[in-house]
């Protein structure tokens, strides 16, 4: 006998999302899924963003990576509170993981909490974890290809942070088929072009943060 | 890989689906995956197959629909179905004032089960 189950595969996802952007609201705490392909640079924009903001806002960190405690480690030697996730092989966080770490943190102490999501370009586009922005990275080694062959992730995420443009001049790379490209797919999607290593560029970024945490 | 999530989370909607209608076996499952969304059909098919032993579903056969990208264009006012898993312009005027209508479906369809025990 056939029967027909009309539901979306990700609905229990998607509640419990739900749930914690709620909790999330609750505490007045503002929150960001930074996502990119591995090594893209999230952990250093992510230093980098908490140095230059934190006599603003107070920021935690969930740091989700399939194995390790270096990325973890880097956040907490800024003097901020931070979680580990670590996945075992799954390459993406989800809304659950998530769910169960929210108690562990601060919230009534936070105003910005930043999920960095395991380092790929495809599976966390997917999976709603409760965030109010997501924000991606893409460096310029990862090659002018990526938004065509990868589009979910560019059409879903509201800011784009193109990092490692202090590797423009050694890199066989168009930065305006970048530009275009990214345009085409998500016309209100924000780019920010900087390096992470030297610090250009990130002024705009964190001026379009700082707004955007407020609103 | 998160093709193996997305098979577990079709698991666990048609374990509980069974479990509430007291259906005893599952012979297919079929669902609906649109173009855009991420997810690549061999590897949901392969991981399928490696989730569903020990539930409901053990035996069951998982029948992918796949949903093309497609929209409605407000220059030309017509529909349109594309190849990729993008749009730029509408295929037929080339206008750009278009919506995304299908393509990013993630949805479990019907089960067809055996009812008897
Ligand atoms: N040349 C250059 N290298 C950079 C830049 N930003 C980061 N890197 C380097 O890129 C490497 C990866 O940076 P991370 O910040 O760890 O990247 P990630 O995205 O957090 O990596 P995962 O968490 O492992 O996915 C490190 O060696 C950084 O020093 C940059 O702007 N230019
Ligand atoms: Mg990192
Ligand atoms: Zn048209």
């Amino acid at each position: 006998m056939k029967v027909k189950v009309v539901k979306k595969i990700l609905e229990a996802n998607d509640r419990i999302a739900e749930n914690n952007r709620k909790a999330l609201r609750d505490k007045g705490v503002f929150c960001i899924n930074l996502m990119s392909a591995p090594g893209a640079g999230k952990t250093t924009l992510l230093s980098r963003t908490i140095t230059a903001l934190k006599g603003r806002f107070r920021f935690g960190v969930i740091e989700g990576d399939i194995q390790g405690t270096h990325d973890a480690e880097v956040i907490s030697a800024l003097g901020v509170p931070v979680i580990q996730i670590n996945t075992e092989g799954a390459c993406h966080l989800d809304a659950n993981m998530i769910s169960d770490m929210l108690p562990e943190m601060p919230l009534d102490d936070l105003d910005v909490l930043v999920i960095e999501n395991v380092g790929n370009l495809v599976c966390p586009a997917e999976f709603d974890v409760g965030e109010n922005a997501k924000v991606m990275l893409l460096s310029l080694s990862e090659g002018d290809d990526k938004p065509l062959k990868y589009p979910l992730m560019f059409q879903k995420s509201e800011a784009l942070i193109v990092n490692k443009m202090d590797l423009l001049p050694h890199l066989d790379v168009d930065i305006e088929k970048i530009r275009g490209d990214v345009k085409a797919l998500n016309p209100e999607l924000r780019l920010f072009e900087v390096s992470c290593r030297k610090g250009d560029g990130l002024d705009p970024w964190y001026t379009w943060l700082s707004e955007r945490i407020k609103r | 890989m998160h093709e193996l999530s997305i098979a577990m989370n079709i698991l666990e909607i048609v374990t509980q689906t069974c479990r509430e209608q007291g259906y005893q076996r599952v012979d297919s499952v079929s669902v609906r995956i649109g173009r855009a969304s991420g997810v690549m059909t061999e590897a949901l098919n392969f991981a399928f197959e490696c989730a569903r032993s020990g539930t409901v579903a053990d035996q069951a056969r998982i029948v992918i629909e796949e949903v093309p990208v497609g929209g409605h264009c407000r220059d030309c006012g017509k529909g349109f179905q594309v190849d990729e898993a993008f749009v730029f312009a509408c295929p037929l005027c080339g206008g750009t004032a278009f919506q995304i209508t299908s393509g990013h479906e993630l949805e479990l369809a019907e089960l067809e089960v055996d009812d008897e025990g």
